[in-house]
């Protein structure tokens, strides 16, 4: 363990984590108001903004123990924590729990552990790992290793079935890949064939997906199913308008139309009570939050930290592009939570580690002897 | 430090760099776009959305078509009934709702709870969950008043069945009762705690019974409390139906059939109208509306007379002596000549066993007018040999025996005409002589339903023509096969008939007014027994169940109006003695007080 002196807390990246703070304050006074009578069985649910306060102090407790580890034995960690996801996702078919009739989860007694959580913590480290051995753009031969790694676990978790968990290990994965950039031959390769495959996946897809992207392009056609999500999602933070309703005001949430408003659809309240000036100045915080994670990926000293940084940055940004584009109605309705908004205890705990990661990089840039 | 912390080159791939930074603008400038084009652009039409969005819409209940007999008297109407819905968005605290329902109403909390769980992935968003179908007038005006404090709770009203005739027809109408989970998860278009029918017409024609039901739209407040609403689209009534049935004869004999088991009835030859269709003993379809207790229904289930049991098309019995006019049709077809006769001496031997007629010391020489209206047993013995099996089973079922009407009811049964390979596979045993002289008498293992009856008498009194039974009035007569007998033949078993009226054992029958025909049976449930000698018991004596089962299948003309009536007293006893005056008093409802 290496020691922490002044110079290291002097380069803490306290704008990412004053952006952090203020994007979790923004979560728990918007679950506030989200949080009237969940719609399904009837009961209150005032406590789930009292939770995710508790899940967000666990979750600093897991940042600041991050902090103390210097990244770098992270890559020593990699390919344990890999064995460990894949095994973990094989105990899933065998011994996991049903819920939703998906089988997803691994109960430990204690609290369901969901170890495609954990693949993509692995899938992050293994990635910065890999891809850090070298610095030119990649080739064939480095492109399809990578991949094979990453599609164990991915293939494992579309399996259980989870595609949309699935698909976000391959995505992270995939913005590594590109960080790190691909030659131009490779590249010129994928951008044709890539979309040639695409519409095979179709005939992968369950019915329920198939019917949620045909809704996606139709939304009439389910009125009162998924349709009725993206729908009343839109009419919520359409009628928000310019100033929007005011805060615990917006009657779509308060009337309850509005569907899983405390996960997935938590920005469409938002969006409703605190209208256009509201929208713009939380996709500013997410905007600059996501920016200063570049920041640290452009002045890390190593590759390794780099790659890391950029990791944890295409972690964020897929969760925010999908579940905006879904809740805006630019996306098919999938399961993904916004960080920091959407109510939900592994989630905040996971995000808030992988900041301390990204703080522990911009803190030890300067520890490296001079070459 | 170890050497894998060693710095490894240098800086951060230049492209890689640009990448996020495109990431980040595109993030923004997407979205932002987005936000804009929906709540600045568009955000004066979602506004005018949302507040539509406090507008729902609820069904409204259709009444079912109503029933009619042939006359315009009601036999199923509906009526308001008040039911607890649930709106599960609006309720604040589901176990303390539920629990209070349960202390109004005395339903175990753990039963509402399973409706509600069974009944929550079948409603619509804002829709009313039925959690209680069916409100006393007590409880209601209760309820009624708590309901403010109980948001979520309110009363729905819906039409509810009622048969006005209580047990009258049960069994032709059948009854409605709560969907059950098959049926809800079959058609979508009901909903937990609609009704639906559950036997007789009810079910057969449900299709044009049921009504579509309407769509309200309700302007609700945030605790979904109603404050003014619309009809969007008007329900559809479901269609009336009227029925071939004339209720005032229906009345008539099952007051005639008093406490008896049986069925009775009466058809119009011409058409297969049926007038009476009577199952004895009945139940009171209104029980079933209301929703049985267990007690109730374990009582009705279990009751030693069976009155679940529709005695006109699923109860297959006996025909007795009846099947002696099928029997003879087919002699007389086959060549037998009418005017031959036979020396009937009470009794005839084949093999080591002896057969017996009913009449003890024998008819003497009887032709075949003769042994019909006397209904001479040994006469249609030498018959029944000479014909065998292999001409009586066809015949019989050309006549329509062994297979079902086709009447619009469901459940019918199709009756039994046994056949040598029949016997086999249901006995293992081969079909001896002696199976053939029983058949001939309409016993053995002859089955048939007052049914079958009434549809071969009223073809006997057609001219030939088996029609289907048909029981709605708007239904046209529908001929389904011919007798396989020529003219001659028809006449002699019809003459013979009336001939039976006149002087044989159908002589209750009689009256000056019209023509009258008719047959008597007398089916024996279990073998003779006999008492000590050679005399068997009278009625009286034998055990209920072992009571023979009486028949009279009949048939009068008076003034061109034709009818057909067939009686079967389960363990009556003697057909001419105990169906006789009940068939003679529903002539009189037919064609009035009869000058005898």
């Amino acid at each position: 363990m290496s020691p922490i002196d002044r110079r290291m807390l002097y380069h803490i990246n306290w704008p990412l984590l004053g952006l952090a703070a203020l994007l979790f304050a923004v979560g728990v006074v918007n679950l506030y108001s989200a949080s009237g009578f969940r719609v399904e069985t009837g009961q209150t649910m005032s406590s789930f903004y009292q939770k995710q306060l508790i899940w967000g102090a666990m979750g600093l407790v897991g940042m600041v123990a991050f902090l103390f580890l210097d990244y770098r034995h992270l890559k020593t960690l990699a390919w344990p924590l890999f064995v460990l996801a894949v095994l973990l996702l094989l105990c899933v078919p065998l011994f996991g729990k049903t819920i939703y009739g998906a089988k997803r989860w691994l109960d430990l007694g204690f609290f369901n552990l969901q170890p495609s959580e954990i693949a993509k913590i692995s899938i992050l480290l293994i990635g910065a790992k890999l891809l850090a051995r070298g610095s030119r753009p990649m080739g064939w031969g480095e492109l399809i290793l990578v991949l094979l790694v990453g599609l164990v676990p991915a293939g494992l978790i579309i399996i259980q079935p989870d595609l949309g968990s699935g698909l976000s290990v391959l995505l992270l994965l995939g913005g590594m890949i590109l960080y790190r950039g691909l030659r131009k031959g490779v590249l010129r390769v994928l951008l044709v064939v890539g979309p040639l495959l695409l519409p095979l996946s179709w005939f992968f897809l369950h019915d329920y997906q198939k019917r949620r992207i045909m809704t996606f392009l139709d939304p009439s056609t389910d009125p009162l199913g998924s349709g009725y999500h993206i729908n009343q999602s839109q009419i919520a933070i359409g009628s928000g308008q310019i100033w929007g309703k005011g805060y615990l005001a917006g009657t779509q949430s308060q009337l309850r139309f509005l569907p899983e408003k405390h996960t997935d659809f938590a920005i469409a309240v938002f969006g409703e009570e605190w209208g256009f000036i509201g929208a713009i100045i939380l996709l500013s915080l997410f905007s600059m939050f996501l920016y200063q994670i570049f920041v640290t990926a452009s002045v890390a000293k190593d590759r390794f930290g780099s790659y890391l940084a950029a990791g944890v940055f295409f972690y964020f940004f897929w969760q925010i592009l999908i579940n905006m584009g879904m809740v805006l109605g630019l996306m098919p309705v999938v399961g993904i939570p916004l960080p920091f908004i959407s109510y939900g205890g592994s989630a905040m705990v996971v995000n808030l580690c992988l900041i301390g990661v990204v703080i522990n990089v911009s803190m030890r840039r300067f520890v490296f002897k001079r070459s | 430090m170890s050497s894998q912390f060693e710095p490894e080159g240098q800086a951060p791939p230049a492209t890689g760099l640009l990448l996020l930074q495109v990431c980040i603008w595109g993030l923004f400038c997407v979205f932002a776009l987005r936000f804009w084009y929906l709540q600045v652009y568009k955000g004066e039409h979602f506004a005018a959305k949302a507040r539509d969005n406090q507008l729902r819409q609820e069904a409204s209940f259709a009444p079912r078509g109503l029933v009619r007999d042939r006359t315009g008297e009601l036999v199923a109407v509906n009526e308001p009934a008040y039911a607890l819905g649930l709106v599960r968005e609006d309720v604040r605290d589901l176990d303390a709702t539920l629990a209070k329902i349960a202390e109004w109403t005395g339903t175990p909390q753990a039963e509402l709870r399973e409706r509600f769980e069974k009944g929550r992935r079948r409603v619509k968003p804002f829709e009313h969950l039925i959690l209680v179908p069916d409100l006393s007038f007590d409880l209601l005006a209760h309820i009624e008043a708590n309901t403010l404090f109980w948001p979520g709770l309110e009363i729905v009203v819906r039409p509810k069945r009622r048969y006005p005739q209580d047990e009258l027809l049960s069994h032709v109408l059948g009854y409605v009762a709560e969907a059950n989970e098959e049926e809800l998860e079959k058609d979508s278009g009901l909903a937990l705690g609609d009704n639906v029918g559950k036997g007789g017409l009810e079910l057969v024609l449900e299709g044009r019974l049921r009504g579509a039901k309407g769509l309200t739209q309700v302007e609700v407040d945030a605790t979904g409390r109603r404050l003014n609403q619309m009809v969007l689209r008007e329900p559809g009534a479901g269609e009336d139906i009227s029925l071939s049935i004339d209720l005032g004869l229906q009345r008539r004999c099952t007051e005639q059939m008093g406490g008896h088991s049986g069925a009775v009835v009466v058809m119009d030859p011409d058409t297969g109208r049926i007038l009476a269709f009577v199952s004895m003993p009945s139940f009171d379809a209104n029980l079933f509306v209301a929703g049985l207790s267990t007690e109730q229904w374990v009582a009705l289930r279990d009751h030693p007379r069976h009155p679940l049991q529709n005695r006109v098309i699923q109860s297959m019995f006996p025909p007795g002596s009846v099947f002696k006019l099928v029997v003879g049709a087919a002699g007389l077809e086959a060549g037998i000549n009418p005017r031959e006769t036979v020396y009937c001496s009470g009794q005839v031997q084949l093999g080591k066993r002896v057969f017996r007629c009913w009449k003890k010391h024998g008819h003497g020489a009887v032709n075949y007018q003769q042994a019909q209206v006397q209904s001479c047993d040994v006469y249609f013995y030498s018959m029944g040999e000479r014909l065998r099996v292999d001409k009586m089973a066809p015949f019989a079922m050309a006549c329509g025996f062994g297979q079902r009407t086709g009447i619009e009811l469901p459940h019918e049964k199709g009756g039994l005409v046994p056949t040598p390979d029949w016997k086999r596979r249901r006995f293992g045993e081969p079909w001896v002589g002696g199976d053939n002289l029983n058949m001939s008498i309409g016993q053995g293992f002859n089955l048939v339903t007052p049914l079958q009856v009434a549809r071969f008498v009223s073809a006997l009194v057609n001219g030939g023509t088996l029609y289907k039974p048909l029981l709605l009035a708007d239904q046209a007569p529908e001929a389904q096969s011919r007798l396989p007998m020529s003219e001659g033949t028809r006449k002699l078993i019809v003459d013979a008939m009336v001939e039976t009226v006149k002087s044989g054992t159908a002589r209750r029958l009689q009256r000056r007014d019209a023509v009258m025909g008719g047959k008597t049976g007398t089916a024996q449930v279990v073998k003779l027994k006999l008492k000590e000698g050679d005399v068997r018991e009278t009625t009286e004596e034998m055990a209920y169940e072992e009571r023979d089962h009486a028949w009279l299948a009949s048939f009068g003309e008076k003034d061109g109006q034709r009818y057909v009536a067939v009686c079967m007293v389960e363990h009556g006893g003697h057909g001419g003695s105990v169906a006789g005056p009940m068939l003679a008093s529903v002539y009189d409802y037919l064609f009035g007080e009869a000058t005898r």
